[in-house]
């Protein structure tokens, strides 16, 4: 599946429902998960270039790191910051640094990975504040041999793009739905490593689902591929994958959100004016 | 044997016991816990008094639940100064803390095990194949195509991680945390059949038929398939099981690494 063709214009629904920032429409919902990312992307490259400049000694560096993430990680009522302007909680469930082989002093891949507070986690237990992910705790992640393999790396790895993998269901650091951003850090013509976080889904859900329901018709936020971020189509729900056997994807009207790899998909059928 | 072990997070082990028969489940939180690797051979266990506050039980219970270990020789204690009790270490017999695992399981429990493991696991495989977008499917073939299953410690360990891909694939998080918290609990256990180089070449075909199901969107095919798979470990639980109860020992080529 290709992002559609169709442009804002079209789609625009005329307003039905007030939504909490005016008129509800595809469109203004795909802007929201535009400038929610927008700002993710803009504290990443903030990192980025903070790391980029800094030592490649283990210490440091992972103190430099842990003073980049672990705030916005912990952002809340009592600390704002914007990505928590319009939650109680940071959106950010994890954030790090992940270093290349041999950029950091007789290392392999350098994790200065630090978590978010795990509440409820069953299998993690709780945690209050941020802590540094310890992947001597992760034993049960052995088999995947080589974490360069895996698409949050390989793929800024090759094209030096800021890369969007997700959502998934990630098993190496929270055993939760997620999606992770991640941008390459470049010193000179070598990839030192990659910047990432983690948009925690629960939590971006609750920013955007009051959006999307002050649409009357279901709205469905999608990846590229097609698979179900947020919905308030009780029959796809997150995690499927659009278009299934139950909802043809000629059903659909598609609209990108600026500067993601996501969709705003809202149904045809509902909208009682064709334009 | 470190290599096939997957504990989960070792707090675990020591939070706190809440019901009846309290050394019994003492000595049995720390057999896991040895059996799968968390607390490691030679490693001092905490004192007495640290085990009673974690686990939140009397003195008294501690000390009745390590008599358990060892009696079941999974443990020693050294008196005086870097005194304590330590687990066995690693050159004791072979299969010492998997046949007292198996001891310690009724078959009425090992048969249980596998049911409901095969339920987690068929679920995870059903919604994988439902749920995998093409590029899923492909990852998944191309990380099993260098998967090794030639030697035991690789075929439990990817075996594991093939379940756990499963898991990934169904897009659930509670799958997931269950299937990460089943084989920390049982994964030695569950994968003991996996010594047996017939019993690897059989799952590494059902991987193959496994993989192909999702890459088809067959859920109910997935589904068959890792339930047979999952039929043939958990024969394999009862298989021992009557070994040891006969008097005798696991078959060193079952529990041996290479």
């Amino acid at each position: 599946m290709t992002p559609s063709s169709t442009t804002p214009e079209t789609t625009s629904h005329p307003l039905r429902t007030p939504g909490p920032t005016g008129e509800a429409t595809a469109a203004s919902c795909a802007a929201e998960v535009g400038e929610i990312f927008a700002r993710v992307f803009g504290i990443l490259s903030e990192w980025r270039e903070a790391i980029a400049g800094a030592s490649a000694d283990r210490a440091d560096l992972d103190e430099l790191v842990e003073s980049l993430v672990v705030p916005a990680l912990l952002a809340s009522a009592e600390s704002p910051t914007d990505l928590a302007s319009a939650t109680t909680e940071s959106i950010l469930i994890g954030a790090g640094f992940i270093a290349a082989p041999q950029y950091v002093t007789g290392r392999d891949t350098h994790f200065a990975w630090w978590l978010g507070p795990l509440a409820s986690n069953p299998l993690l237990g709780n945690t209050s504040g941020a802590s540094r992910l310890d992947l001597a705790t992760r034993v049960h992640t052995e088999y995947l041999r080589d974490f360069r393999d895996l698409e949050w790396y390989a793929v800024p790895e090759s094209t030096n793009q800021t890369h969007v993998t997700g959502p998934y269901v990630d098993q190496l650091c929270t055993c939760d739905f997620i999606i992770t951003l991640t941008m390459p850090v470049r010193l000179d013509e070598r990839m030192i490593g990659v910047v990432g976080a983690d948009v925690y889904v629960k939590r971006l859900e609750q920013v955007l689902l009051p959006h999307f329901l002050a649409l009357s018709g279901p709205v469905v936020l999608i990846n590229q591929v097609g698979r179900v971020v947020i919905s308030t189509e009780p029959t796809l729900p997150a995690g499927d994958i659009l278009p299934n056997r139950r909802h043809p994807l000629n059903n659909y009207e598609l609209l990108p959100c600026p500067g993601t790899p996501f969709l705003v998909a809202t149904r045809a059928e509902h909208d009682p004016v064709s334009n | 044997m470190k290599a096939q072990l997957r504990p989960g997070a070792r707090e675990a082990i020591f939070a706190q016991l809440i019901e009846a028969g309290r050394a019994e489940q003492v000595a049995r939180r720390l057999t896991d816990a040895i059996i799968l690797g968390v607390l490691t051979p030679g490693e001092r266990l905490p004192s007495e008094q640290e085990l009673a506050r974690r686990f939140g039980v009397a003195l008294i219970t501690v000390r009745e639940g390590l008599v358990i270990l060892r009696d079941a020789g999974l443990v020693e204690t050294r008196r005086g100064r870097g005194g304590g009790s330590f687990v066995i270490k690693a050159d004791a017999p072979h299969g010492t803390l998997l046949e007292a695992r198996l001891h310690g399981l009724a078959q009425v429990e090992l048969s249980d095990l596998g049911v409901y493991f095969s339920t987690i696991a068929e679920g995870c495989a059903e919604r994988a194949a439902l749920r995998a977008s093409a590029a899923d499917a492909e990852r998944l073939g191309a990380w099993l195509l260098h998967a090794d299953f030639t030697s035991t410690a690789g075929a439990r360990t990817n075996a594991g991680g093939f379940y756990l891909e499963l898991a990934v694939l169904s897009q659930s998080a509670r799958l997931v945390r269950e299937q990460i918290r089943l084989q920390a609990e049982f994964g030695p256990l569950l994968l003991l059949g996996l010594g047996d180089p017939g019993t690897r070449e059989q799952v590494v075909r059902l991987n193959g038929e496994v993989a192909a199901a999702i890459t088809h969107g067959d859920g109910t095919a997935a589904r068959t398939l890792v339930a047979d798979q999952v039929l043939l470990l958990g024969e394999w639980l009862l298989i021992m099981k009557a070994r040891i109860e006969r008097g005798g020992h696991l078959d060193d080529a079952i529990v041996d690494d290479a």
